[in-house]
């Protein structure tokens, strides 16, 4: 099966900085690829790679087998990479509906088509398992984990194939952790989108992810799928086991 | 916050969150005390009943209200526009000059609104190339309009009060056939109307505002731009551009009120327009727009202008308050609407 979206060898630099070296992985529809590493392990200048804000130096990233350079986060996008950032791009006192089309709006003449909105919105919220009851209230009715549904249901009713979540539970409280994993679920179980979920919490990935790529300092430190990373490993992993265990001494003693 | 799924609203609760709320209470206070005030005062008539009284409170609702339009379009853009009430004795005096050196009325209108969109352009452009508070822009532009328009007449014709009622044909209360321009810009006195031709501008441009405020996606754009700017930006919302925009829609609402000032009293005045860009601010805070942008309506600022309009005027009916105490009550209407909007603005965002 070809790959939904496939990076080999990418690298990218600023100036004398290696950021990203050599970075290879794929991501297939109907499965979770889990992107961890520490913070400044290269997480976000790769997001910015696939998600045309950055353009690489090395390497080249293919979608369906066919080779895409991106200009722009418009040409990503038109691509069908859809990228759900942290801060979600919301407008916190606008409405539900108006949130999800903003910048796209359903216009009927001159003016906007505010029911077939409404009725879209509630419509792919509740593929998503999200109730909204009244699409014109304003964003700030929703709990975090619904506003992090809305911009997930956002990329993926605006066409995307693959569909990149930057730490989309780092903000939460843990009930609407699991709201946002049960969402990933969901869209996972499509079967027609390709999810890279990147994260720093190995007990999140160990849940979701199908595929596991583990950045370190720019490089691949180890990547592999389900069945072949040990899960007990993946903490180990995470923390830079030799690091951990150094730590453990020091605190001992 | 921690609700697993929305809450019904009643219709209640809905209204309850519209930015208008505030000016709603707010219009229903100052009817209610200048009806009594003038009531007591026995002037109530002339205030209230009298062709005359009536039109002194709604042509300054009016004059004061289409200049809101452009402040609260602005304030939900989360801009600001010091430079109106400059900009109405630059247009004024534009298009004054332009007849007094022989330009027929219908050319010198149009040239002085493509004057003052230039202007809106260049004042929208250093806005969003610099960065600066447009606050500090357009106090530039406070100063500089009102300056540049009084060296222009006094350089040009040795005048800093320019008289045009020799370029301008009388209405047709004059006893002449008013002409095409007359129909246009001062069609009360062409067709008899009761009010300045202000206020019928004023109703069409807020009808149309409104509607392209909330029904349009360029309304939708405005909203956006005020509320996250960047947020906007990741979704594909030009927000520059709908920026520069709407200082073009300020500058050509100042133009509007600045030639009409002149058709209707055959002199453009250096001081037209002073402290209007204030009291259009004023109309739009109390009307419920955000100083942070991304909330507020026309509407509000419509009852905004009419409050103001109201204590302004009605002040002159009641001889027994002294004047200078309706600046401090005009002070405090301002204060307490904002912090009324801000307590019901956060209701909204806390949901």
């Amino acid at each position: 099966m070809t790959a939904t979206i496939q990076l080999k060898g990418v690298s990218k630099f600023f100036g004398n900085i290696i950021a990203l070296k050599d970075i290879s992985f794929e991501a297939h529809k109907g499965e979770v690829t889990a992107l961890l590493g520490d913070n400044g392990a290269g997480k976000s200048t790769l997001i910015k790679c696939l998600s045309g804000v950055h353009t690489p130096d090395e390497g080249e990233i293919l979608i369906e087998g066919k080779p895409v350079k991106f200009g722009s986060p418009r040409q990503a996008a038109a691509a069908g990479i859809g990228t759900v950032y942290q801060d979600l791009a919301l407008q916190p006192l606008m409405s539900v509906s108006r949130n999800f089309f903003l910048g796209r709006e359903i216009s009927k003449g001159l003016f906007l088509d505010l029911n077939k909105m409404s009725e879209v919105t509630r419509q792919e919220m509740a593929k998503l398992g999200i109730d909204v009851a009244d699409p014109n209230q304003p964003i700030g009715t929703l709990s975090g984990g619904q506003r992090q549904t809305l911009a997930i249901a956002r990329a993926i009713y605006f066409g995307a194939k693959v569909l990149i979540l930057d730490e989309p539970t780092s903000a939460l409280g843990q009930k609407q952790q699991l709201e946002v994993l049960r969402t990933v679920n969901e869209v996972r179980n499509r079967n027609d989108i390709a999810i890279i979920f990147i994260t720093h919490n190995d007990l999140h990935a160990r849940l979701i992810g199908d595929r596991f790529t583990f950045l370190n300092r720019g490089r691949i430190l180890a990547d592999g799928t389900k069945s072949e990373i040990d899960p007990d490993n993946l903490r180990n992993l995470m923390a830079g086991g030799a690091e951990l265990a150094e730590l453990e001494a020091e605190l001992k003693n | 916050m921690e609700d697993e799924r929305l809450r019904k609203v009643g219709a209640l609760q809905t209204f309850v969150s519209r930015p208008e709320l505030g000016s709603v209470f707010g219009l229903a206070i100052i009817v209610i005390t200048f009806m009594t005030l003038t009531s007591i005062s026995g002037t109530f008539s002339a205030m209230w009943t009298n062709p005359i009284g009536i039109q002194a409170w709604v042509e300054l609702a009016a004059f004061v209200g289409i200049l809101g339009i452009g402040a609260s379009l602005l304030m939900i853009a989360g801009e600001f526009d010091l430079s109106m009430g400059a900009n109405i004795a630059l247009a004024g005096h534009s298009f004054a000059l332009l007849l007094l050196f022989g330009v027929p009325v219908v050319p010198a209108i149009f040239l002085t609104f493509v004057e003052l969109a230039i202007l809106g352009y260049i004042i929208g452009s250093i806005v969003v190339r610099t960065g600066l508070p447009s606050f500090i822009v357009t106090l530039g532009f406070w100063f500089a309009s009102r300056g540049f328009a009084v060296f222009l007449s006094q350089t040009l014709v040795n005048q800093s009060r320019l008289s045009v009622k020799t370029q301008l044909k009388p209405p047709a209360g004059g006893g002449e056939d008013p002409t095409l321009i007359d129909n246009i810009f001062a069609f009360d006195k062409a067709f008899g109307l009761p009010f300045d031709a202000e206020v019928y501008y004023f109703v069409i441009l807020v009808i149309i505002t409104a509607f392209m405020l909330h029904r349009t996606r360029y309304g939708n754009w405005i909203y956006a731009a005020g509320g996250d700017a960047q947020a906007a930006r990741a979704v594909g919302v030009p927000v520059n551009r709908v920026k520069i925009s709407l200082f073009m829609v300020s500058t050509c609402l100042a133009c509007l009120l600045g030639i009409l000032t002149v058709m209707t009293s055959g002199a453009s005045d250096p001081k037209a327009g002073d402290f209007r860009e204030l009291h259009a601010i004023a109309a739009a805070v109390i009307g419920g727009c955000a100083l942070m942008g991304g909330y507020g309506s026309v509407i509000g600022a419509v009852l905004g202008a009419l409050i103001f309009a109201i204590a302004s005027r009605g002040i002159n009916f009641v001889p027994f308050i002294d004047n200078n105490l309706f600046r401090v009550m005009l002070g405090f209407l301002v204060l307490g609407a904002a912090l009324l909007n801000q307590f019901l603005r956060n209701r909204v965002l806390r949901g």
